[in-house]
């Protein structure tokens, strides 16, 4: 079993893994940072989305062997803080499950468009699946974190 | 109040040395406790009553010397905020901050034996007997320190945790009385809090779990840890009812870190060091597995479809109200009928089902996000042969309920993984697991008549249900019928002969609740219906159901039988109409649709949608508006989040289904089985009629009416009658 050294969280980590296993259970089963989440395996519903190099990415979709020198940012070490705040003060979620990665994927959108135009914010969002339906408070969250104007809800 | 740290899943170790006094008959009874301080056990939900001759508490006030106030209850949380609006509660009573109020979980036991989450009945069976105890507490609080000043209870008040000597500066902390209290008689009936002094109940309050949530910290069942800890999973054979007849494990067990394949109950589990192997293992396995597939190999949805319709030709239960529905529809002006189908349709939470089990000899460790943690402990205790004493069952937040975690069918899966195994064993189900071997709602036929006079009222009203359930009734009690009946038997309007009509076929899939239950089909097909029935009357679909709302007639029975109040839902309805200025004209290819239904005869609800249908019978939901009438509204911020997220599960069934195939479930994931995206959510206002009466269920009312108010909104902009779930743009297109 081939051995790799990732960076998470700040860490440089060793890990023995085969070299498919994906991001996901490395950071589950063998890193104990358990605020990724399993949704569905196959990328489609944004549950187990962190931050590769910055860029918000499906570690169920990603290789161990495909991470390299980049830098893994999981909900555990996410420095916004701003963006948190916002989370709670809209009162976003309601069962939790899908929150960590709806949050890695709202902090990567606003890396790149800090003031984000409500299609931008459809186009970052609409592959994050959340089963309760806060997605309009999750809007409003991103519109305050980005200090934009205007409730949805 | 959040939990800081572990007490989520402590499992409620009090001490208690002594009941007192042992005659009372109510609801509440003090406990000493061998540590000092006050315990206050109350018994909550329906048992209260029956529970005077051997009381059992099954929720606790405690406060401690030290002055922490601690609520133990037995309800799930899974999102719909329970966790925040029982302290709420409380702490109202109590004259104390929500904030300093600590939540334990309960684990089921001799005190908690009744812990369902389900029904939307949290809120409705908690208000009174949490508002007493608060209430006892504060005045045997207050009694405590009047006592120790030499004073009458009135010369004293209670705010923010401490008892306050009027007219001085003197006061005292609750830590400080709490023992002395606990040594008081229990008041007989505590002065409840007028609403005029109210401040925490009626006012938003958010999440209080929120700053867990956001950091990642929340436990759930799939992310629970134990030493030695392996991870399993079951294969189950794709078509309902089979079982593994061969297999070659050779090269799944050449997976590095796989432990053992081994057949169980429900298949053949795959146990491993992680989760990766087991899923590796899983796919190395399942393509060598021959299966006995049974009985249900050529089973299709085509098929179920034509058994429910044939169905129509035999006798079903009647439930009828009044009148002879025969006669008026055979003497009506005009009959009109129609036929409606529902499908099946799948939980799909965002977490697959997943617990965690630790069997030992003679006794078993249980982490289970479960809405029945008691069915929980009676399952496993019977599959292994222990005692229910032997077996503790502790529950971590829910990734999504909705129903399906009221089956304990993924629990026993990692019981019987560990006990194999010898280990504790973290089972989680992939998500076709999990979409496939799901506990579906059923699927249904409705076929609806309705004769008018000539003046277009309805004359007559039949409304026949035609339904797949796992498990047929085969002695069907009057109460079991009307339950599966809801929405159809209480269709709130006034109308003089009104039959709803059961009429039940065997499942070949498992069925049970999702969330709004039977509402679902039963309410869209008859709020669709009376929406056709307006229209052929030459009515506004609106003005025509407020008529019949306002007449005196009939009075249905709704659930237990709770009456449908027609004027608290005449007046929730006309306060959407208002709200959605329901007669400004939209534009072509746009519509407006309202349903109305009073949910159990408890919560009166309207909801009105707006869409917009394209050329190609393309579609999109732009607008609801949902008024609701559910009694007062302790945290009127988490009753609009549980309107939000009734929308998007109503929206969720409107474009997805559950279809069967040679007896297997055709659906794997969200890409067949779509769920509702964020593009897709439509503006959503909620309007909550102001109420004195007693809070009823938010969960679940808004549900069925707004798959039906969608329903009637396309017809409005299309011209074309959605009468099958779900919605296909063929449907609607040349419009």
């Amino acid at each position: 079993m081939p051995r790799y050294t990732i960076e998470v969280n700040g860490k440089k980590r060793e890990i023995d893994a085969p070299e498919d296993m994906p991001l996901l259970w490395v950071l589950r089963d063998r890193l104990g940072l358990t605020g990724t989440k399993y949704g569905c395996g196959a990328g489609i519903c944004g549950s187990c989305t962190v931050h590769i190099g910055g860029e918000a990415a499906r570690s169920c979709q990603t290789p161990i062997s495909a991470i390299g020198s980049e830098r893994v940012t999981t909900i555990e070490a996410l420095a916004a803080e701003g963006l948190k705040q916002a989370w709670i003060a809209e009162d976003v979620a309601q069962c939790g499950f899908c929150q960590a990665g709806q949050i890695m994927q709202a902090a990567a959108l606003l890396g790149k468009t800090p003031k984000p135009a409500d299609d931008e914010i459809d186009a970052a969002m609409n592959d994050n699946l959340c089963r309760c339906g806060t997605y309009l408070r999750i809007r409003a969250a991103i519109r305050r974190a980005a200090e934009i104007e205007g409730k949805y809800y | 109040m959040e939990d800081r740290g572990t007490p989520l899943l402590e499992t409620g170790s009090r001490t208690v040395s002594a009941v007192l006094p042992a005659t009372r008959r109510d609801f509440l009874r003090i406990s000493a406790i061998s540590a000092g301080g006050l315990v206050l056990g109350v018994r909550l939900g329906r048992a209260a009553e029956d529970a005077v001759a051997d009381f059992r508490p099954n929720a606790w006030v405690r406060i401690d010397p030290s002055g922490k106030v601690t609520l133990t209850v037995d309800k799930s949380e899974m999102g719909q905020g329970v966790r925040t609006s029982l302290p709420m509660i409380l702490a109202e009573e109590l004259e104390v901050d929500v904030d300093t109020v600590a939540l334990i979980q309960a684990s089921p036991g001799p005190e908690f034996q009744d812990m369902g989450t389900y029904g939307s009945r949290s809120t409705r069976t908690l208000w009174m007997p949490l508002r007493s105890a608060g209430a006892a507490a504060r005045e045997m609080l207050v009694a405590a320190a009047a006592a120790k000043w030499g004073v009458a209870p009135s010369a004293c008040r209670a705010e923010k945790g401490r008892v306050f000597r009027k007219e001085s500066h003197e006061s005292l902390g609750y830590g400080e009385l709490a023992t002395a209290a606990s040594r008081l008689p229990v008041p007989a009936s505590p002065a409840l809090k007028p609403k005029a002094q109210w401040r925490v109940i009626g006012k938003d309050r958010r999440r209080i779990d929120a700053p867990r949530i956001v950091a990642g910290e929340s436990l759930f069942a799939s992310d629970v840890q134990r030493p030695g800890m392996k991870i399993g999973s079951v294969v189950r054979c794709p078509v309902v009812g089979g079982k593994p007849k061969s297999w070659d494990e050779a090269k799944a067990k050449a997976v590095p870190g796989v432990r053992m394949i081994a057949p169980v109950s429900a298949g053949l589990a795959v146990i491993a060091d992680d989760t990766y192997a087991m899923l590796t293992a899983r796919e190395a396995l399942e393509p060598t597995i021959v299966w006995d597939e049974g009985a249900n190999a050529a089973i299709g949805s085509a098929g179920m479809l034509a058994t429910l319709g044939s169905a129509f030709e035999g006798s079903g239960t009647p439930v009828r109200r009044g009148g002879d529905v025969a006669a008026a529809l055979a003497t009506s002006a005009r009959k009109i009928e129609a036929e409606y189908f529902y499908p099946y349709q799948a939980h799909a939470p965002m977490e697959t089902m997943s617990a965690v089990a630790d069997v030992q000899a003679g006794r078993c460790e249980i982490w289970a996000g479960s809405q029945a943690p008691n069915r929980v402990q009676t399952d496993a205790a019977k599959l292994l042969g222990i005692p229910e004493s032997a077996v503790t069952v502790h529950v971590p937040l829910l990734g999504g309920g909705f129903g399906r975690r009221g089956r304990t069918d993924f629990v026993l899966d990692a019981v019987e993984c560990s006990k194999v195994a010898g280990a504790p064993v973290r089972v989680i189900w992939t998500r076709s697991d999990d979409t496939r071997n799901g506990d579906f709602h059923p699927i249904s036929l409705h076929r609806l008549s309705a004769g008018l006079d000539a003046s277009g009222q309805p004359a007559g009203w039949r409304h026949r249900v035609s339904v797949g359930v796992f498990s047929k009734m085969t002695t069907p009690d009057a109460e079991a019928v009307r339950a599966a009946l809801r929405g159809a038997y209480d269709t709130p309007y006034a109308i003089a002969a009104l039959e709803a009509e059961l009429i039940e076929s065997a499942s070949p899939v498992r069925t049970s609740s999702w969330r709004g239950v039977q509402h679902n089909h039963n309410v869209f097909a008859s709020e669709c219906f009376v929406d056709e029935v307006a229209r052929a009357a030459g009515k506004d679909p609106l003005a025509y159901r407020l008529d019949l709302l306002r007449r005196e007639a009939l009075v249905p029975g709704g659930r237990e039988g709770a009456p449908v109040d027609r004027a608290r839902l005449a007046t929730t309805l006309s306060l959407a109409a208002e709200k959605a200025r329901w007669t400004n004209p939209l534009k072509a290819g746009r519509g407006k649709g309202v349903a109305c239904a009073s949910y159990d005869g408890r919560t009166p609800a309207a909801v009105i949608a707006e869409v917009t249908v394209g050329a190609a019978g393309d579609w999109r939901v732009d607008r609801i508006v949902c008024a609701v009438d559910c009694g007062v509204a302790i945290n009127p911020l988490g009753a609009r989040a549980q309107v939000e997220g009734s929308v998007a599960w109503a929206l969720s069934a409107l474009s997805a289904e559950i279809t069967l195939d040679r007896g297997r479930v055709v659906q794997s994931t969200y890409r067949d089985f779509p769920i509702l995206r964020f593009r897709d959510m439509p503006k959503v206002e909620t309007y909550i009629v102001p109420s004195d009466a007693a809070p009823t269920g938010m969960g679940e009312p808004p549900v069925p009416i707004t798959t039906a108010a969608v329903a009637n909104a396309l017809f409005a902009a299309s011209g074309r009658r959605v009468r099958r779930l779900p919605v296909r743009a063929d449907d609607l297109k040349g419009a």
